[in-house]
């Protein structure tokens, strides 16, 4: 049972503990450096400690941080520096939850592995297969999205047939001491009063760029570090001449140029996917109908993938550009709460 | 699930019977404030002072030398901080001398002052590949604006023995006489006579539980007339050295342990020592296992060991759910294993290091022990490759 000190992995391990099975908590060490939850996360890691001792359980800390910093930070500054927009949680849950804990698990003699997702594992045409949590506000399905079925096989997702609201009850009732806990924010190295570009310029040297408008061309700004800027983002970006609002169009870190644009202007009805990132449970097929969820708590978009040599998404409406480093994750069209794949967005 | 086979001596010590009934009588009921005056404040000072008798005695030094703590990490602080807080108001840079292999004691305490002191600078010694320190690149760290050189009697990762009277030596020629040393004897006091082996050293850290004494009571010794500055001010205890009221029973915890270990030390490195060379021969055995410092001169209770291909955090878990109690090496607060600054100083390869193994032994390990561990070792790495 991964135990992240949280409420959701407090209550999934009394599940699964009312439920019979014999139960052993991890706590991952992931990240060395500062952060929000103080060095080495040592307060989750006692509360995660505490509530298996309530539980009765043994608990024990795996230190991923050389893993963590090889899977997931490194790849993130080094997506930041190609003008990408990499999601670090994504890589986390897909290489070191389950790729590094399910291989270390079967080798340490266990059946199963449990996480405290709000996602489901449920059976579909006699294979595993990953549905979205009963409580849709918080369902993280999309986070999940990688999961191969050989993997799926061997995780446990003991809350996603629980509300948030019923987690943190049922943790209230068993006295755990998480009850209460907030909810993690953000990205777990990134110290919020720092924020991401303090901790991006800790790496690498950042590229100051010119904000142009596309139609009018038009310079409404400059911005410190181009690197962080997203494709399809508004926040931070100056209205237009005419007053209206602006969204990246793109990002030219070699010519130091962001071009920004009305949202008719930067719409888009295709992106194509890195075809090494794609991943389909079930039998491939050149060109399917899905539902395409583009952010963790996005809405799903009417689309349908197509690989025709080079896959993609083409949408049925237009939407805010995804930007590429981002993940999409595809659900079922006949049911929209089973993840079937996701890939990630090679350009817009 | 047998055993439990306890490994991990030099994390803690199994408590000695004796050290408890010696604690016994300032548990419980009135224990006077040793500071006051009247008749049962004097009999708590009694003990205490017996205490410190006992201590200076086994260290080999006078009674006003020793400064009772609240453990290991407390008198480390109070050795660096307490003389280089004092240097840095009459001197226009001060320099702290300490080596690569240092407990995290030493090594926060000084890169801590070092942070918050713009006057205060941190410079490290390396080691060989045997984790001995090296002492060119002492003579090399040390000048003349050095306040204090921190090098530790013992390793506590892989028990290697430290040449405190060249570092001393080379130390004090190198700052024309004005720094003091300090030793960090922590590891080494299980195994090592102290009057002797810490002999060249003005200052040395002492903590009781790696002895068989309680946890949160130790001492800093000053061997000779030293000035420091208290780290914690107020009361006046400790002649000004240490505030706060001294816990009596920690004294007589520490003192008691001490003198057992005294007592014990020729039998216990005999005995143990027979137990080290065999757990050695056993590991050596072993598919991908490579012994630690194996040309160095190592405390008797100390194996250390790298696995190749192996993840400590496997080992670990699977040794302990046979039963053994083990470690890495030193465990950060959290529990995790982390990755050892000892040895990435000595220069082993990340890869390797991941695969390290700590098992130590003391006065009650047994052969059976031994020879346990040995078999469910092997199990373990089968299962694991």
């Amino acid at each position: 049972m991964a135990m992240s000190g949280g409420v959701d992995s407090s209550v999934a391990a009394s599940l699964l503990v009312a439920a019979g099975h014999e139960v052993v908590g991890a706590t991952l060490k992931l990240w060395g450096g500062p952060s929000d939850s103080g060095c080495c996360s040592v307060a989750d890691v006692d509360d995660a400690r505490r509530v298996a001792h309530v539980l009765g359980i043994d608990h024990h800390v795996f230190n991923y941080t050389d893993e963590f910093e090889r899977d997931v930070v490194a790849p993130f500054v080094a997506g930041h520096a190609r003008g990408l927009t990499p999601n670090p949680c994504i890589e986390c849950n897909r290489h070191i939850k389950f790729d590094l804990l399910i291989e270390r698990a079967r080798r340490l003699g266990f059946d199963a592995v449990a996480t405290g997702h709000h996602a489901r594992v449920v059976t579909r045409n006699g294979e595993p297969a990953l549905a979205r949590g009963v409580d849709a506000a918080k369902d993280q399905s999309y986070v999940l999205g990688y999961l191969s079925a050989p993997q799926l096989a061997m995780v446990r997702l003991p809350i996603g047939e629980l509300t948030k609201d019923e987690v943190r009850r049922h943790a209230r009732e068993l006295n755990l001491r998480t009850w209460n806990k907030p909810d993690s924010q953000d990205v777990c190295f990134i110290e919020a009063a720092r924020g991401r570009e303090v901790f991006l310029r800790s790496r690498i040297p950042v590229t100051s760029a010119t904000i142009v408008d596309r139609s009018t061309g038009d310079v409404l700004g400059t911005v410190e570090a181009a690197e962080l800027v997203t494709v399809g983002q508004r926040k931070g970006v100056a209205p237009g001449r005419d007053g209206a609002r602006r969204y990246v169009a793109s990002v030219d870190l070699g010519g130091g140029r962001v071009e920004v644009g009305r949202l008719d202007e930067v719409v888009v009805r295709r992106v194509s996917l890195d075809g090494a990132s794609v991943i389909i449970r079930g039998a491939p097929v050149a060109t399917v109908a899905v539902w395409v969820q583009t952010s963790a708590h996005g809405t799903p978009v009417d689309a349908v993938l197509r690989h025709d040599g080079q896959w993609s998404v083409e949408f049925a409406t237009a939407i805010r550009p995804v930007a590429p480093g981002q993940s999409v994750v595809f659900y079922d069209r006949d049911d929209p709460t089973i993840a079937v794949g996701a890939a990630v967005v090679s350009a817009t | 699930m047998n055993g439990p086979y306890y490994f991990d001596y030099a994390a803690s010590a199994p408590r000695r019977d004796e050290v408890a009934l010696a604690m016994a009588p300032w548990q419980r009921g009135v224990v006077a404030n040793p500071s006051g005056s009247h008749r049962l404040a004097r009999v708590a000072r009694r003990a205490l002072e017996e205490a410190r008798d006992d201590v200076a005695d086994c260290v080999g030094v006078a009674p006003g030398g020793v400064i009772f703590t609240g453990g290991g990490t407390e008198s480390c602080h109070l050795a660096l901080a307490g003389i280089a807080s004092r240097h840095r108001r009459t001197h226009a840079t001060t320099s702290i001398v300490v080596s690569r292999i240092e407990h995290h004691a030493v090594l926060d305490a000084a890169s801590a002052m070092a942070r918050d002191w713009p006057t205060v600078s941190v410079r490290y010694v390396d080691v060989d590949r045997d984790g001995v320190v090296d002492l060119e690149s002492v003579c090399a760290a040390v000048s003349a604006d050095t306040a204090v050189v921190s090098v530790m009697t013992a390793n506590n990762e892989t028990g290697v023995v430290q040449p405190i009277d060249g570092v001393a030596a080379i130390a004090r020629a190198a700052s024309r006489g004005a720094c003091v040393v300090h030793t960090d004897a922590i590891a080494a006091a299980p195994w090592l006579d102290l009057a002797e082996a810490t002999a060249a050293a003005d200052l040395i850290s002492l903590c009781a539980h790696k002895l068989g004494g309680p946890v949160n009571a130790g001492a800093l010794v000053l061997r000779g007339e030293f000035a420091l500055d208290a780290l914690v001010p107020g009361g006046g205890q400790e002649q000004g050295r240490r505030g706060g009221t001294v816990d009596v029973a920690a004294a007589v915890g520490l003192a008691t342990a001490l003198r057992a270990t005294v007592r014990d030390l020729a039998e216990v490195n005999q005995r143990v020592g027979a137990l080290q060379r065999k757990l050695i021969d056993g590991l050596s055995k072993l598919a991908g296992a490579t012994v630690t410092a194996v040309a160095a001169r190592r405390l008797a209770g100390t194996v250390h060991a790298t696995f190749d291909g192996i993840a400590s955090d496997e080992l670990l878990y699977l040794l302990d759910e046979a039963g053994v109690c083990a470690s890495a090496a030193a465990s950060c607060a959290s529990g995790a294993s982390e990755s050892s600054h000892v040895l990435e100083a000595m220069g082993v390869t990340p890869d390797r290091a991941r695969g390290s193994l700590r098992l130590t032994m003391g006065r009650e390990t047994t052969q059976a022990d031994v020879d346990a561990v040995l078999v469910i070792l092997e199990n373990s790495l089968r299962r694991l490759r």
